[in-house]
């Protein structure tokens, strides 16, 4: 018993404590490195996080790089699938065509009506929101972390929590910045909870991600009356984005009765956002 | 093959899984999703070498690939490495520990690696305030677990190669 306790020590030791042949540093003192890592992330010092954004903007640049052949194999890819599926889509957009034409006059009549009713209340119609383009840096979806690396980071003003735009739908807000990169943590993300909106049913509700394609919406009132298709909008509530940013439509789930949301922007097909630099900066 | 030419393989074979390992931490693909199945082809690569041919993959490579790993996938500085040094260490004990190469023995010994370097991962991001999904990291650890020998396989014939 005694000389088997022996052989686990001395094997363990040996794992552990020695360094192999051509290993420079034991696998203890990286295990208590890696440890101590972790502990340094928590504290927010001005030097550690100087480090941190450049060290990660330097892995994103070689990343960019590292990740290009791939990049090039998988636009080839597309650009075939596309070919191969031309004609499907011909159909569905002539039909798609169809539909939004009828749309359009529906819509110009909303829009008429709704500029009525806000002079009607004397509300402020505001500007066209402070906007920042970027470009997709690098888009990898770990299973853990649905986000991606924009390309601008603190050296265009760029801060965390600011909501993040396809076009004009809003897609994510900003989790992490470093000076030249930021990552975007999008709404299809476990970590996401954004406050929202139903129209027309007006109802609150915080729209959550799942790590999958749809996010759901949770804490809807009891007697809620939201229906397929009902869009979904930021609410602005607790000042966190601006009010009224396009998200998507409800899709509700009838075996597991929940109420997804179906994206207005495809997540996996962006390479151009706007950063919404209004929310935070007017708190400041 | 001239001597030359048969050098120049040998080192190619070398530095291969290193060339792999940083593909893989810069490529973000440390972990393969194709429909319901989901691989951690880090885990696998850095248990073999590490117990077939630890000279080949150094500790500290394999820690810097997993700091590559948490920036490219947005994750805090340091919870990849530990967990991949631990599956490192595993490696590193079971070669002490056993004296012929077999598949099956390398196969069982693999379940305890998965095993602490999921616990210390996952601990890690709780910690972090990272949601984790429980049922992710099941499906995950069974499918990595089920597909190592064909990796094994793979990488046995890159090794036996050289000889």
């Amino acid at each position: 018993m005694d000389t088997s306790r022996e052989d686990f020590g001395i094997a363990i030791r040996s794992a552990f404590l020695r360094k192999g042949t051509q290993q420079r540093f034991s696998l203890f003192v990286l295990i208590v490195f890696s440890t101590v890592l972790i502990f340094l992330e928590t504290i927010e010092r001005k030097p550690l996080q100087v480090i941190r954004s450049l060290l990660k903007d330097g892995v994103y640049r070689s990343a960019v790089v590292a990740t290009y052949p791939l990049k090039i194999f998988s636009s080839t890819y597309n650009f075939f699938e596309e070919h191969i599926t031309l004609y499907k889509n011909y159909d569905e957009l002539l039909k798609e065509n169809e539909e939004l034409k009828n749309d359009i006059s529906k819509s110009d009549f909303l829009e008429l009506e709704n500029s009525q009713l806000r002079k009607l209340i004397d509300e402020q119609t505001e500007s066209q929101s402070n906007l920042l383009s970027a470009r997709v840096m690098l888009d990898k979806q770990s299973p853990y972390l649905n986000s991606f690396v924009i390309n601008i980071g603190s050296n265009k003003g760029i801060k965390n929590g600011m909501a993040v735009l396809d076009g004009e739908s809003f897609i994510g807000r900003i989790v992490d910045v470093n000076y030249f990169s930021a990552r975007v943590l999008l709404v299809t993300d476990l970590n996401s909870r954004i406050p929202v909106i139903t129209e027309p049913s007006g109802s609150h509700a915080i729209l959550t991600g799942h790590g999958k394609k749809k996010p759901t919406l949770e804490y809807l009132p009891e007697n809620h009356k939201i229906e397929d298709g009902h869009k979904i909008y930021t609410s602005g509530k607790e000042g966190i984005f601006s009010p009224g940013l396009i998200i998507g439509e409800v899709e509700t789930n009838e075996e597991e009765e929940t109420a997804e949301v179906l994206l207005i922007s495809d997540l996996n097909q962006i390479t151009f956002v706007n950063v919404n630099l209004d929310n935070v900066s007017k708190k400041e | 093959m001239g001597i030359s030419s048969k050098n120049y393989w040998f080192k190619f074979i070398d530095t291969l899984p290193l060339i792999i390992l940083f593909i893989i931490s810069l490529n973000g693909s440390s972990v393969i999703n194709i429909k319901f199945f989901s691989i951690n082809i880090h885990y696998i690569l850095v248990y073999y070498w590490v117990l077939r041919k630890p000279e080949i993959l150094g500790y500290g490579v394999i820690f810097l690939s997993g700091v590559i790993s948490d920036v490219v996938l947005g994750l805090p500085f340091g919870i990849s490495s530990l967990s991949l040094l631990f599956v490192a260490g595993v490696a590193a004990y079971v070669r002490v520990v056993t004296v012929r190469i077999t598949l099956i023995n390398d196969w069982i010994s693999f379940i305890p690696a998965l095993l602490f370097a999921n616990f210390v991962y996952f601990t890690s991001l709780y910690f972090s305030n990272y949601v984790v999904d429980y049922l992710y990291l099941l499906k995950n650890s069974i499918f990595t677990f089920i597909f190592y020998p064909v990796l094994w396989a793979i990488f046995s014939l890159i090794t036996s190669s050289t000889k």
